[in-house]
């Protein structure tokens, strides 16, 4: 149990001494995870709404296609999006393997069924009547959305919530696509996996407290927010 | 006018509603009678343009509309529906929701939301919240916000369901009030008949989704005893009414005025209703001839279609003395 007391004060030591390299790899994350989860929700939330609403051909399995993908390996995604943004893969041109693009891209993949999965149970659950009315009052497409993601928002803040989670915390795309480079695409879980390797708990163990305030601020500002637009 | 024509509408192939026929005039306040189930709110949501029909056209001023109407038509018709439900916000914010989409200026809206507030009574409520009513006070308040838009069809499913007698009538009130402003269409879904009788110009009765062939006049609401006997007979004012049904409890019969023999004595038949009493109006029902609606106090106002050559015949005039027969299997339950 020792060295879980001295990890404990070395995190601390190094979260007060603002370690340059610690904040960068910290804002490197933050970076990462707020892109994915813009991208992954500005897709997937639009979606989830057509698939709770629309009635068209293919609609079911396009729902058991999203839901299957809820629980796509981590290192699988990574894998396909390595595959992609390899030199002779077809997005080989860009040369986007190994920097923080390529961890977004596949941080986004694995968020994209989270965001429209959950947002469609969301949507379904909004009584079929707001939409109805919002539509006789005159809405629009987009307005008779607006107004049933208004209805739905604490559902579809939970959404934002669970796929901010899942990139943050992933882990197995990041070290694919990003290969943990020192200063360029070492993020807080392929850090807190290589310092563990090293026996480096102390550190490690920093970064974990790090990665968990992250989270949390982002859940209570999250929650500030819903707060905000109750009633 | 809205309209609908030909129209076969189906739900996972069940036909829900089947008329040939139906249309809701400007200015007329319609009223569509029927039990649960018989197509009243399919009908709305088809006149609303929420919903296009399997089969048939609907028609606005004679033009067939597409499947999916232009926002700018759908905008001229509004559907408050059976059980509706406020938005987000307050009653304020739910007033001027229509308005504001309509890009209307604040000052404006907060005018009209005022105005329409005051018409429905709905002033001191105007800053409460949807859990803040009252299941009465949420329907006052949805009829407000959809009159709030001021459409050309204003569609209601059972408007006062949820209000007591009191509600009900300020409800009926403030639509008068506001169909006195301006011509509007009105189209109202109920199966309460006393409200139909008072308040509408013309009431269709639904069964099925078909449209029944009754007036009004020959519609009326009875308690029909308990028991599974053949026929049953219900109090209706003075006299009993015979009629073949298996329904017990709370009904609304309906005795299609074509159905109605008229002669000057009893005739033997096996009509089980027979009633004698005197004829109180004719009136010709097409213009130039043909059939005349025959009104007679027989213990209830009755109407009776005949030809214009029967009633010629019979020498049918106002006060003559009739008898007016029908079967208890022409009665129809609702």
């Amino acid at each position: 149990m020792d060295f879980l007391a001295e990890g404990l004060r070395r995190a601390l030591a190094l979260l007060l001494s603002g370690d340059p390299e610690v904040l960068g790899i910290a804002l490197l994350t933050l970076k990462v995870a707020v892109v994915a989860t813009i991208v992954a929700c500005g897709i997937g939330l639009p979606l989830g709404y057509l698939l709770a609403t629309r009635r068209f051909w293919g609609r079911r399995a396009a729902l058991t296609a999203v839901n299957t993908a809820l629980a796509f390996p981590t290192v699988v995604v990574g894998l396909l999006v390595f595959g992609l943004l390899s030199r002779r893969g077809p997005l080989g041109g860009l040369g986007w393997l190994y920097t923080w693009q390529a961890i977004v891209i596949g941080d986004v993949l694995l968020a994209l069924p989270i965001a429209a999965a959950l947002s469609a149970a969301a949507v379904q659950g909004v009584d079929p009547r707001v939409r109805r009315t919002a539509q006789t009052l005159g809405a629009s497409r987009w307005l008779t959305a607006w107004t049933v993601a208004r209805e739905a928002r604490f559902a579809l803040a939970a959404v934002i919530t669970a796929a901010f989670g899942q990139v943050v915390a992933e882990i197995g795309a990041a070290m694919m696509l990003g290969g943990n480079i020192r200063g360029s695409t070492r993020t807080l879980t392929t850090a807190v996996a290589l310092y563990t390797s090293q026996g480096d708990f102390g550190l490690a163990l920093a970064l974990g407290v790090m990665l968990i305030a992250i989270a949390l601020v982002v859940n209570v500002a999250l929650q500030v927010l819903q707060g905000k637009g109750s009633g | 006018m809205v309209e609908l024509r030909g129209v076969r509408h189906r739900y996972d192939g069940r036909l829900v509603l089947n008329l040939d026929h139906f249309a809701v005039p400007t200015g007329a306040l319609l009223a569509v009678v029927g039990h649960n189930g018989s197509g009243k709110s399919t009908l709305l949501r088809l006149l609303a343009l929420l919903e296009a029909p399997t089969e048939g056209a609907v028609l606005w001023d004679g033009a067939p509309l597409p499947r999916h109407p232009p926002s700018a038509l759908r905008r001229r018709v509004t559907l408050v529906e059976q059980r509706p439900i406020l938005l987000r916000g307050s009653v304020r914010d739910n007033l001027g929701f229509g308005l504001r989409l309509r890009g209307i200026g604040r000052t404006t809206v907060d005018r009209q939301v005022e105005t329409v507030a005051d018409q429905f009574g709905l002033t001191s409520l105007l800053e409460r919240r949807r859990h803040e009513l009252s299941d009465g006070e949420v329907q006052r308040v949805a009829v407000a916000r959809a009159i709030a838009v001021r459409p050309d069809v204003l569609l209601l499913d059972e408007p006062a369901s949820s209000a007591d007698r009191a509600a009900a009538g300020a409800l009926y009130r403030a639509l008068a009030a506001e169909r006195a402003s301006r011509p509007f269409a009105v189209c109202i879904a109920s199966h309460q008949l006393e409200d139909a009788y008072r308040w509408a110009d013309d009431i269709r009765a639904l069964a099925e989704g078909r449209l029944s062939p009754v007036t009004p006049e020959n519609l009326f609401r009875v308690e029909l005893p308990p028991g599974s006997g053949e026929t049953k007979h219900a109090r209706v004012g003075a006299i009993d009414i015979a009629v073949a049904t298996d329904r017990t409890g709370p009904v609304v019969l309906a005795v299609p005025p074509t159905d109605i023999f008229v002669s000057r004595e009893p005739l033997p038949s096996s009509a089980r209703n027979v009633l004698t009493g005197r004829v109180t109006r004719l009136a010709t029902h097409r213009p130039g001839g043909g059939v005349v609606a025959v009104t007679a106090d027989v213990g209830v106002e009755l109407v009776a279609i005949v030809t214009a050559e029967a009633a010629r015949e019979l020498a049918l005039a106002p006060d003559a003395p009739v008898v007016f027969s029908f079967k208890a299997s022409a009665v129809r339950v609702f």
